[in-house]
């Protein structure tokens, strides 16, 4: 799906989170948000989720305006920096919950409910921990079965807030492929939040450098490796 | 567990703290417990059971269960509202509230006792409106209802509003984001979160209520077989010098207790075997 | 850059909030309930008390009962409440500063009283030195009576009170650990020391907070005491048992009078309960430290 950000910005009481904002996606690119805390990235993130209503701009999903769509209408796969896992379900039924929580006429039937949450964690490769608490399983493992759940919904876009952030390095540089091919799998429209430049450069399509509450520039990684845009963003990718 | 029964340690004080806990703990507490087991020991179970096994005497420990039981479900709605309201809500007056609700920890049950009577007799200001729809509250088993209702209050709320306060705002963020609908996140994801907890609070309120004596006993009535409750019983007894059947009483209402502290435990022991987490 | 603003639709709303109606469904349902249950009772205790003017409210607590009644449950707070305070100090330094073995035995059987039924603890002191124990006899005997005595009412309030102070203090101790204690060790403080200078500094607001609970429940109790005191005018009737006196001969206005006073402790209580959570919440349990 094509995303269009058109001159969002967002202030809380009288903090300026986000500057107005402009920014398209297009349709299946793997996009990182790269900034230092504070920059507003997982602001914008969380605007695209529809977890916050900007103060002022428009949502668009290809072409068509959806600043007005609710978290639930929205149908984005959100992974969350703690991946906020339902602690009390099981990993099959985190997974499952998505389908679980549709109106009875568009749910899908038991047996085709756990058919789909099979193939989600052979998909994670992790096909045996279906009947495992998250309480049981390891950093690395949470963070994928948080993706899967995220996936189950069919979600039209998949939106991950530092997906990476409480991992070890090890584990992080493994599962960056992972998510490089679920990516390329289900060819979802991906974005990303990260302050970790090398993370970025590494896996992402389309970079956006964000400082501020503004953009500072966006471009491919060995562009803006290449051509740094401003002082701020030469300072920051050499860091 | 292996080892030592006390570890080495630096630290002082342990022959002192030890001495003080230990003999304190054993004479005011384990002993006189104790004392109560004996007697029950040398009266005998088939003594036990004869007393316990009449008519006014098993109608009294119903009627306290059942109340109690009663009184803690509705503490078990009433304290979730309640610390959710107080938890996630901000509006004029709410530290009022939340002060008030530990007043029935506050108050002295006979103070309380006297006040609901007061409040739901046919004269009171609650008991009128009750009456004119021919309601009768109090020496009625509703007034009981109600006085273990209030001492049973602040125990659900208590134990669910820290609970309440540490839930991750993502998680709820992260069902609605599935497509869940705020209802369906209640249902499905706080309410299972905030269950063993409440189960606890309500263990405690229905243990509390089993065990009151001082705010019922005035809004009772205390009519044999109709609204008299099992710790008066033991009061008759002794006040009769019949230090046999009250102990009688006394063993299973402590017997009672211990299965309210095996639940609350095994409670605690599922909820963590289950989420890692109390 | 764009100045327009996008006026803010109604049906927005963060994930993590209930609808307004529903929100305010509840706070009203929480005002309702807590008014009918909580307020009305208190509100009851004042109205009653003063019904005949203050005069006579006030006249009432002069009478001789009433005095001797204050003077006993004061005398009763003034043994136990510090005798439950050592206690709690103490068990929850043996708890915290040690590792043994059987320590979450201990903790149950410290808890034990907040299960127990007050007349149960009642009972249970009148079996263990009632006249027609062994122990009770002997002790009579001797001239040292404790049941239907001041010693038994000492003993029925320190039980029902017992656990107070200790289960305030444990989990704070646990949190603050032993580090500070052991660095005082290190520099060479003694024991004493240690505990004066940096052990008590850090618990003392939750010792208050423990102390202040275990007075406001040992001026109150009723069912414990009622059992162990014979409740004789006079002698052994505390301001409790003297309300239920008061009330069974009709003597309303002087039974919520006294019982107006004890309301009013409880509310001091929660004023000072409340005071304490707002100023010192980071120095008591259930709350986090840094």
């Amino acid at each position: 799906m094509h995303i269009e950000i058109d001159e969002i910005s967002k202030s809380f009481g009288a903090t300026a989170a986000l500057n107005p904002v402009s920014l398209a996606i297009p349709s299946g690119a793997l996009v990182a948000l790269l900034g230092p805390s504070g920059s507003g990235k997982t602001t914008l993130l969380r605007i695209l989720g529809g977890l916050e209503y900007p103060t002022s701009g428009r949502v668009l999903f290809d072409g068509q305006d959806a600043t007005g769509l609710t978290v639930q209408e929205r149908r984005a796969g959100f992974v969350f920096q703690s991946y906020a896992l339902f602690r009390h379900m099981t990993v099959f039924d985190n997974i499952a919950y998505g389908l679980n929580a549709r109106p009875r006429a568009t749910r899908p039937q038991k047996a085709e409910i756990a058919r789909r949450v099979t193939k989600l964690l052979d998909l994670i490769q992790l096909p045996d921990i279906g009947a495992r608490y998250p309480s049981q399983l390891s950093g690395g493992q949470r963070q994928r079965v948080a993706l899967a759940r995220a996936l189950a919904i069919e979600p039209r876009m998949l939106l991950l807030d530092e997906p990476f952030g409480a991992l070890d390095a090890k584990v992080r540089k493994e599962l960056r492929q992972g998510l490089r091919d679920i990516h390329d799998t289900t060819g979802l429209t991906t974005v990303f939040v990260t302050h970790d430049q090398e993370e970025a450069m590494e896996l992402a399509d389309l970079v956006v450098v964000m400082s501020m509450g503004r953009i500072e520039q966006i471009g491919k990684p060995q562009d803006i490796r290449a051509r740094p845009a401003t002082p701020f963003v030469k300072d920051f990718i050499s860091a | 567990m292996k080892g030592p029964v006390i570890h080495r340690s630096p630290m002082p004080g342990l022959g002192l703290s030890m001495g003080i806990t230990i003999t304190m703990l054993s004479l005011v507490v384990l002993l006189p417990i104790g004392a109560l087991l004996m007697k029950g020991a040398n009266y005998g179970l088939a003594g036990i059971w004869e007393t316990v096994n009449r008519e006014r005497v098993w109608t009294a420990l119903f009627l306290s269960f059942r109340l109690s039981l009663f009184a803690a479900t509705l503490n078990l709605v009433f304290g979730v509202l309640l610390a959710w309201v107080l938890v996630r809500y901000r509006f004029p007056g709410r530290r009022i509230l939340d002060a008030a609700v530990d007043l029935p920890f506050a108050l002295p049950t006979a103070v309380a006792g006297i006040a609901l009577t007061a409040l739901y007799a046919p004269k009171g200001a609650f008991g009128q409106l009750a009456a004119e729809i021919g309601w009768k509250i109090a020496y009625t088993q509703w007034g009981i209802f109600i006085a273990l209702v209030f001492v049973g209050l602040p125990f659900v709320a208590r134990t669910v509003q820290p609970v309440i306060e540490e839930i991750e705002r993502e998680v709820e963020e992260a069902s609605a984001t599935l497509g869940a609908s705020r209802l369906h996140t209640i249902r499905h994801v706080i309410l299972p979160m905030l269950l063993p907890a409440a189960l606890t609070g309500f263990a405690l309120a229905l243990a509390r209520a089993v065990g009151e004596y001082g705010s019922v006993i005035f809004i009772a009535g205390n009519i044999p077989l109709v609204t008299e409750i099992a710790p008066l019983l033991i009061i008759i007894q002794l006040e009769e010098f019949n230090y046999d059947a009250a102990a009688a009483i006394g063993i299973a209402m402590l017997l009672i207790s211990f299965a309210m502290l095996l639940l609350i435990n095994l409670i605690q022991v599922w909820s963590r075997r289950r989420i890692g987490y109390v | 850059m764009s100045d327009a603003t996008v006026s803010r639709p109604v049906r927005f709303r963060a994930a993590t909030e209930e609808s307004p109606a529903t929100r305010w469904t509840l706070i009203a349902v929480a005002v309702v309930g807590l008014g009918i249950l909580v307020f009305a009772p208190l509100v009851t205790v004042f109205v009653m008390a003063l019904a005949d003017g203050v005069v006579a409210s006030l006249e009432s607590l002069t009478h001789k009962d009433a005095r001797e009644a204050i003077r006993l449950t004061l005398t009763i707070a003034a043994i136990s409440v510090p005798l439950n305070a050592i206690f709690g100090v103490a068990a929850a330094w043996f708890i915290t500063k040690f590792d043994f073995r059987g320590k979450a035995f201990l903790i149950t059987l410290i808890d034990l009283p907040f299960s127990v039924s007050p007349v149960v603890a009642g009972l249970c002191i009148v079996l263990m030195f009632g006249t027609n124990s062994l122990v009770g006899g002997w002790l009579v005997a001797q001239g040292y009576p404790i049941v239907f005595a001041m010693p038994g009412i000492i003993l029925a309030t320190m039980f029902v009170t017992f656990p107070f102070v200790a289960r305030e203090l444990i989990p704070v101790m646990i949190e603050q650990g032993r580090a500070e204690e052991e660095a005082a060790l290190t520099l060479g403080a003694g024991g004493w020391r240690v505990f004066w200078t940096v052990t008590l500094p850090n618990i003392r607001w939750a010792l208050l907070y423990g102390v202040l609970l275990c007075n406001a429940r040992a001026m109150g109790e009723f069912g414990a005491v009622a059992v162990v005191s014979g409740k004789i005018r006079g002698q052994t009737a505390t301001i409790p048992t003297t309300i239920e006196m008061l009330y069974q001969e009709y003597l309303s206005v002087a039974a919520f009078t006294l019982a107006a006073v004890l309301a009013l402790l409880a509310l001091v209580t929660l004023v000072l309960k409340t005071l304490l959570e707002l100023r010192h919440a980071d120095e008591l349990a259930a709350t986090h430290r840094h």
